[in-house]
């Protein structure tokens, strides 16, 4: 009905407009495992919605995007707007793989409609011949983000022993972070294990203090999210080990961000999920209107925030771009 | 004639609750004193204390709740719901010692709410604290949006409540004693004490006896609550931060600290000193595992294993008590 109403629309403009470029008008959705209401998948809403207003005020194109995501996360809410949204028979649908063997009917259904199909934040996890034929995925890459931080660690310094704490045992982006981050430093010389820290911040402390005790040569500490970011930056001001000890954190938080201000962290690192609501817009257009497809994936992560840029990310923080 | 004493010691000794956990006490102290070299520093105890306290304090609420024949699995949400509460009244700038009230009041309101919900509808404790857990997990976790709450600033109440001091030790130790101190004088030295025995141990008995038995349970669930709250008062005191998972899973930790610690869950059986040396155990048992240079992923499966271990070990001393 909307689309109809949007259709007659564009038709009066077009007859009105007459001589002048045939302008199109495109809709696109955004069907995510996460709601409006959380702070992180605002930021991805944002940049949705920044998107459609700069493509719609720098074409004659009219591009309607539409955020859908259940306020708790709820797989089968997920399937349902998912279905709701192919329904609507939109130019393209940018959609997370949180669980693929549940979004892989609906998916596959809209490639099989000629819908657009693009996979943002999780990829299909799955080998390449199972995987849903998206165009390509926009997100971060966990693995390549345990990379990095190590190689930005031992491009400072060559620590002697570091340990990646992990308060979300099992959780299997944590745990490829970790891998990540363990791999690099085991090749380059440096003994690097996971530590089991947990989620209380208190039981986390003396796991640490009792590593530490055992390890008195640990001097890198990764750590996997801002759960561990904070019983980390607490371990260090109370023991006294600001300095010592080489700290990467992941996700920008309030604690870290003060870290970093404070030269107790090096940096921590962002997967840009304004990216995530922003680019899959822009391509869609592109894709729409001039068949373009990028050659990769767009690994919008890992971003690093360090003492560089903090100042920055502060500000962007409070305007809801990080 | 010294014989004799011994032997009456020992006989006295086994019939408590808390034998079986103050013998796997020694047992395991001993065992990492010898396998992790700086297991015996002060620094390493003092933070075996820290740890044990704060998981003590709740599962000083939860063993006397268990003594009288119920149970709670939503402690652990309600540390997270005070903690949260007197993070926000704090950030709020509203002044800390109303904010500690506040936290606490709220508990309290909590744990009023499983008691009535028990003794009214008479379904099983377990379940609805599992529903109340559920509640408040994801009260908290709607109020912030997934977000931890940050305080930045200090006070004498927050140093009161987990201060620092003497290097490694911590404020919360004492209120851990005090807890179970008082609790202890409560449970062996006052009326109450006897009727929360009573309660759980035969209801029928007790209300033939004229106790009032809901009553008992209600007030038990209203101190099992608070003392949670407590913990997360005296958690953020130290931390100045509360994050929305806060306190999950620690239902389970400290359970297994009060059955660890001779209590059973059938009701009418059960001591705060050994709830006391449970809390100790788990605290120990994860510090001491690092400390030996075990793997940490291993950690929970030997927690596992000590408290299969403790809870056969304590049924059997207990009939062999009771003989």
């Amino acid at each position: 009905m909307r689309n109809l109403k949007a259709l007659l629309l564009v038709g009066v403009l077009a007859l009105t407009l007459g001589g002048f470029a045939f302008a199109e008008e495109f809709t696109f959705y955004i069907v995510s495992h996460g709601g409006p209401g959380d702070p992180f998948w605002g930021v991805v809403m944002k940049g949705m919605q920044d998107a459609a207003a700069f493509l719609n005020k720098a074409t004659d194109d009219t591009i309607n995007a539409t955020y859908f995501g259940p306020e708790v996360y709820s797989v089968t809410k997920l399937v349902d707007m998912l279905n709701s949204a192919i329904a609507a028979r939109p130019d393209g649908i940018a959609a997370t793989i949180t669980d693929p063997a549940a979004v892989d009917e609906p998916l596959r259904r809209a490639i099989d409609l000629g819908i657009p199909v693009i996979a943002i934040n999780v990829p299909d996890s799955r080998p390449a011949g199972e995987r849903i034929p998206y165009l390509f995925y926009v997100g971060g890459d966990e693995y390549l983000s345990g990379i990095r931080a190590a190689e930005r660690m031992l491009s400072v310094k060559k620590p002697t022993r570091a340990v990646v704490t992990i308060h979300e045992v099992g959780h299997i982006g944590l745990e490829l972070r970790a891998k990540g981050f363990i791999e690099v430093m085991t090749e380059a010389g440096v003994p690097a294990e996971k530590l089991a820290t947990g989620l209380d911040p208190t039981q986390a402390i003396e796991i640490l203090r009792g590593y530490f005790s055992r390890n008195p040569d640990t001097d890198a500490i990764f750590t996997l999210g801002s759960i561990d970011s904070a019983y980390v930056i607490q371990f260090l001001k109370e023991e006294g080990l600001v300095g010592k000890v080489m700290l990467g954190c992941f996700d920008v938080s309030q604690d870290v961000v003060k870290a970093i201000q404070d030269g107790i962290a090096l940096f921590t690192i962002s997967q840009q999920q304004y990216l995530q609501g922003y680019m899959p817009i822009i391509w869609l257009y592109l894709y729409n209107k001039y068949g373009f497809l990028p050659a990769n994936d767009i690994l919008t992560g890992p971003g690093f925030v360090d003492a560089s840029n903090v100042d920055k990310v502060v500000e962007l923080v409070k305007q809801g771009y990080w | 004639m010294s014989t004799t004493f011994l032997k009456t010691f020992a006989t006295k000794a086994r019939k408590r609750p808390e034998f079986g956990v103050f013998v796997g006490f020694l047992i395991v102290f001993i065992g990492f004193s010898f396998a992790a070299d700086r297991f015996l520093t002060f620094d390493s105890i003092a933070g075996i204390i820290t740890v044990a306290a704060e998981l003590g304090i709740v599962t000083a609420g939860i063993t006397f709740l268990m003594i009288a024949g119920e149970f709670d699995l939503s402690v652990g949400s309600v540390l997270g719901v005070s903690g949260m509460i007197f993070a926000i009244t704090a950030t709020a700038g509203i002044p800390h010692i109303v904010g500690l009230l506040l936290a606490l009041g709220a508990a309290a309101i909590i744990g009023l709410l499983n008691g009535v919900v028990v003794v009214r509808t008479g379904v099983p404790s377990f379940i609805i604290t599992l529903g109340s857990m559920m509640l408040w997990r994801g009260v908290i976790l709607a109020v912030t949006g997934g977000f931890p709450v940050r305080y930045w600033g200090e006070s004498a109440l927050l140093f009161a409540l987990n201060g620092r001091f003497a290097e490694q030790l911590r404020m919360s130790a004492f209120w851990f004693i005090a807890v179970i101190a008082v609790l202890t004088f409560v449970l062996m030295r006052t009326r109450y004490g006897n009727w929360v025995f009573a309660t759980g141990g035969g209801p029928q008995a007790a209300r033939t006896l004229g106790i009032r038995i809901n009553k008992v349970k209600i007030i038990n669930f209203v101190i099992s609550a608070v003392l949670a709250g407590l913990a997360g008062c005296i958690q953020f005191a130290r931390f100045h931060s509360v994050d929305p998972t806060r306190g999950q899973g620690l239902e389970l930790e400290a359970i297994a600290a009060a059955v660890i610690g001779g209590t059973l869950m059938t009701g009418g059986y059960g001591s705060l000193i050994g709830a006391l040396l449970g809390a100790l155990l788990v605290g120990m048992v994860r510090s001491g595992l690092v400390m030996a240079g075990a793997p940490s992923y291993w950690y929970q499966a030997f927690i596992g294993i000590v408290l299969i271990v403790a809870s056969v070990v304590n049924i059997r001393l207990k009939r062999w008590a009771l003989r």
